[in-house]
């Protein structure tokens, strides 16, 4: 598979006296070890806060984390009668209910089923019956969804949670009240033919049981199945990667590793992704769990507005986000006038982060951001860059110890140094497959490699600079053009608040470059204009680069995460030139 | 006639009110609204600059008798009231914008609402027995900054309090009104009856001028649709309860009665056209949006 170049491993000159090379020696058997041992050796340290945006709060310690956890598992065992393996689907935002019932699945031997709660019915229903869901936690703002879903899913018990429950008795209260009466966001909860139990009910009949937890999650080791994390619903249908503990576990490691130099028994880290998304499950809730560390969470990161009172009120140390969120947040007065004091680090994944957008978060906050990358089949982390060094702009780092990777042609030959290959992934972090789809299996996991789709090259040093996905490269007169490059020219222009870039059919070309922009409401000079584009990409591009259509919006289509989905524009650029 | 109970009771409730204004922000908002101040100035000038030019010439323009052109001028140079911040969240405005107009006219009504009080009840020639001190105006003002500032510290010390605090007053600023309904209109209905047409005119129309006047100003000075929506509701809307406070620490017996009749006609109406002028701001609002969102699917 590997030529001698890639067997070389040039990265490892780049870590530097921070990063060991080697991964340490695995500390436990499974995730629900990891999670009983950092909540006893922790136990009085804030574990969680919960932040909404008029600013109350709520929060958990590891100690309260734990005992919750033990209850949940209790009921899961025990009321819903579930086995060891068992799937439980996880329908939460970033509350304070998501650490305790995620950590409560898994110390029960069961397979955490992470589902975004923003899910149409129609994809609840198909990620439901494709796990074989037993038991469903949601929201309480989504149950009207629960009618839709329920009947013939398999599912045998719901348990609700509300936004902002194990908040205190006040805040609590006039938050539901808020939520009942003022944005109505409250919706009735639907009959349904299966038992509905609200959060704390569930937790008191899993504490009468008294029982230890121990013995549920004691016999688990690394192979056994952690999570099925679903993903890929850009092709089709959403599969569910199956992640072992033993691959969550290396995956923590291998954070810590890169970024442990930079941590310390204050950290205090601000969740404004998901955690229903593996970066933020793996990074910001597992990671920083083991070492103890303060989370606070919020539960609806958009608007941006919604941080502020989190990053007022605590002394947030550690960032993770997407490009958008940094985007977006170095937009807002209210940060720039007072970017966040403590902070050591800002770590951004995902997608790509735009030269500009970095460079305008390192002179606001007088921090870098780290950009990494990975991918739900790697659990998810593949490389970052060292956070010591000096930071690269456009580079995903170096792959994170224990990773092995390769750049690779259409052949499956490995590509010369420098050159543009299809990035594959081996590591102890890797995915054994995907759950139920043998095929799907067979095309992105091969001999123990992990396919990306995303084409990479790597410098002398190692460092590696993802170029675009495959499928994105937009082909004019035979030219790869890659979305990414051409996005990254329209951010640096700054009537444009961001850009998306993909390619339209064209007579002559075959392809050419189209580009969406929204304007900088906040902009002062003249107004954007299809034509102020193409002159300032004329600066920067080469011609068959420049965009030979400009559409300006108001917003662009974006995942849950903030991701821009390309998809979406090209779905639409398929309808206007099918009609055509 | 407002007992001393009534008045020792509506005081507490400003009190209140200021309170949970102060907890609603945080010193950084208020250094914030400083940095990029247009809105704010824009606010101020309509706020003291027109309203109570507008004031008085309706107090000519109708021709009140002294008691009341002393009460309609009064209301003209109070500073925004609490609710106009219910309000410029019902219509889908900017509520920190809204938050720091209050705010900031509130403090510098300390120093403007004495100053304009004499100048335009001298320009009206009214007599001394109606005049207002203005050091009282100026000692409540003080009072109610106190408040302001404590709400301030409250949120800062602990969120979870501030932002109770923070509900907790603007639930007042409805009560308070209803308070002062209640207590006054049942005694009065008899004026009220007999009240001819323009002083229905002055309390309702200061209230819309404001109104229209901010709207219109806003707009001018290149403010968005939705800022200059918040700024209009913050001009019209005045702190009536202030007023009325100011006047049972000033007059007694009947004359209180006389020169408290328009101010308190005003909290009440302003609390119905304010209403009205909210669901229509609302409405286009949501147009917008959704014109907005149409042209994004065209293109």
């Amino acid at each position: 598979m590997t030529s001698p170049e890639w067997e070389r491993r040039p990265w490892l000159a780049a870590y530097g006296k921070d990063i060991e090379a080697r991964l340490p020696e695995p500390r436990y058997a499974s995730l629900a070890e990891m999670a009983h041992t950092a909540c006893t050796r922790y136990a009085d340290r804030t574990a969680f806060t919960c932040v909404v945006p008029n600013g109350m709060n709520g929060s958990l310690t590891y100690a309260q984390v734990n005992e919750m956890s033990d209850a949940f598992a209790a009921f899961l065992r025990i009321d819903c009668d579930l086995d060891p393996g068992d799937r439980v689907a996880v329908q939460l935002p970033n509350t304070l209910p998501y650490p305790v019932v995620a950590l409560g699945v898994l110390k029960a031997g069961c397979v955490l089923v992470n589902t975004n709660p923003l899910y149409t019915r129609s994809e609840m229903r198909h990620q439901f019956t494709d796990a074989e869901v037993k038991v469903l936690v949601i929201v309480d703002i989504f149950a009207n969804k629960l009618a839709d879903v329920i009947p013939d899913s398999g599912i045998e018990r719901v348990v609700l949670a509300g936004v902002p429950e194990f908040f205190p008795r006040v805040p609590e209260f006039i938050v539901r009240t808020v939520q009942k009466v003022w944005t109505r966001a409250l919706p009735p909860i639907p009959d349904l033919p299966i038992p509905v139990t609200r959060i704390r009910a569930a937790l008191a009949a899993g504490r009468a049981h008294k029982a230890d937890a121990q013995q549920w999650w004691q016999g688990l080791e690394r192979r056994n199945l952690a999570l099925l994390q679903y993903t890929g619903g850009t092709t089709g249908v959403a599969k569910g990667a199956m992640l072992s503990h033993g691959a969550m576990l290396a995956n923590i490691d291998q954070v810590l590793a890169m970024g442990r130099a930079y941590m310390d028994r204050e950290t205090c880290v601000l969740t404004a992704l998901p955690l229903y998304h593996i970066f933020a499950f793996t990074a910001n809730f597992l990671a920083f769990f083991d070492i103890g560390a303060r989370n606070v969470m919020i539960p609806s990161p958009r608007p941006v507005q919604n941080l502020q009172r989190a990053i007022e009120n605590y002394p947030i140390t550690w960032i993770t986000g997407v490009n958008t969120l940094f985007n977006a947040l170095t937009n807002e007065e209210w940060f720039t006038a007072h970017p966040p004091r403590h902070l050591v680090a800002a770590i951004a994944g995902g997608t790509a982060l735009h030269a500009a957008v970095a460079r305008r978060w390192q002179e606001v906050t007088g921090k870098p951001v780290a950009e990494g990358y990975g991918l739900t089949e790697c659990a998810p982390v593949v490389s970052f860059n060292p956070m010591g060094a000096e930071s690269r702009p456009g580079s995903i780092g170096v792959p994170v110890p224990g990773t092995d990777i390769a750049l690779v042609d259409d052949d499956d030959a490995p590509v010369d140094p420098g050159q543009p290959g299809e990035l594959i992934v081996k590591g102890p972090q890797n995915m054994d497959g995907y759950w139920r789809r043998p095929e799907d299996t067979d095309s992105t996991l091969r001999n123990g490699w992990v396919y990306t789709g995303d084409v990479a090259v790597m410098d002398e040093e190692g460092y590696l600079h993802i170029v675009d996905r495959k499928k994105d490269l937009v082909l004019v007169s035979g030219f790869n053009v890659y979305p990414n490059e051409i996005e990254d020219a329209l951010a640096k222009l700054d009537a444009v608040l961001e850009a998306a870039v993909v390619g339209i059919p064209d007579e002559k070309t075959g392809e050419a470059v189209r580009a969406y922009v929204v304007p900088n409401p906040d902009h002062a000079g003249d107004p954007l204009t299809r034509d102020a584009v193409i002159k300032h990409c004329r600066t920067l591009l080469a011609s068959y680069k420049v965009p030979r259509s400009v559409i300006i919006r108001d917003e662009l289509p974006k995942s849950p995460i903030g991701k821009i989905l390309r998809k979406d524009l090209k779905a639409e650029v398929r309808r206007e030139f099918e009609t055509a | 006639m407002i007992t001393p109970l009534e008045t020792t009771l509506l005081g507490i409730m400003m009190m209140v009110i200021m309170l949970g204004m102060g907890a609603s922000m945080t010193w950084r908002d208020f250094m914030l609204a400083f940095r990029k101040p247009r809105g704010i100035i824009v606010g101020l000038t309509s706020q003291f600059l027109v309203m109570p030019a507008l004031g008085f010439a309706l107090a000519m323009a109708l021709g009140l008798p002294p008691a009341m052109a002393v009460g309609l001028i009064l209301i003209a140079c109070m500073p925004g009231g609490t609710t106009s911040n219910i309000f410029a969240y019902f219509s889908k405005g900017v509520l920190a914008l809204s938050i720091m107009m209050t705010t900031a006219s509130t403090m510098v009504a300390v120093v403007m609402v004495p100053i304009l009080l004499t100048f335009y009840s001298g320009l009206a020639g009214i007599g001394a027995e109606f005049v207002i001190p203005a050091g009282n105006v100026a000692q409540v003002l003080v009072v109610l900054l106190v408040p302001t500032a404590l709400g301030m510290v409250l949120r800062k010390v602990n969120p979870n309090i501030g932002a109770t605090v923070e509900l907790i007053g603007s639930l007042m600023g409805v009560v308070v009104i209803l308070f002062l309904i209640v207590t006054w209109v049942p005694r009065n209905y008899q004026m009220l009856l007999d009240t001819g047409a323009p002083f229905y005119v002055a309390t309702i129309g200061i209230g819309l001028a404001g109104m229209l006047f901010g709207y219109w100003f806003a707009r001018t000075l290149r403010q968005d649709p939705n800022r200059a929506r918040t700024i209009s509701l913050e001009t019209g809307i005045q702190n009536g309860p202030l007023a009325v406070l100011v006047i049972t620490l000033s007059f007694t017996g009947e004359m209180q009665q006389d020169v408290l009749f328009i101010p308190v006609l005003y909290s009440l109406f302003i609390v119905l056209s304010s209403t009205l002028v909210t669901i229509w701001y609302r409405r286009n609002a949501t147009r917008e949006e959704l014109a907005r969102d149409a042209a994004k699917v065209r293109n």
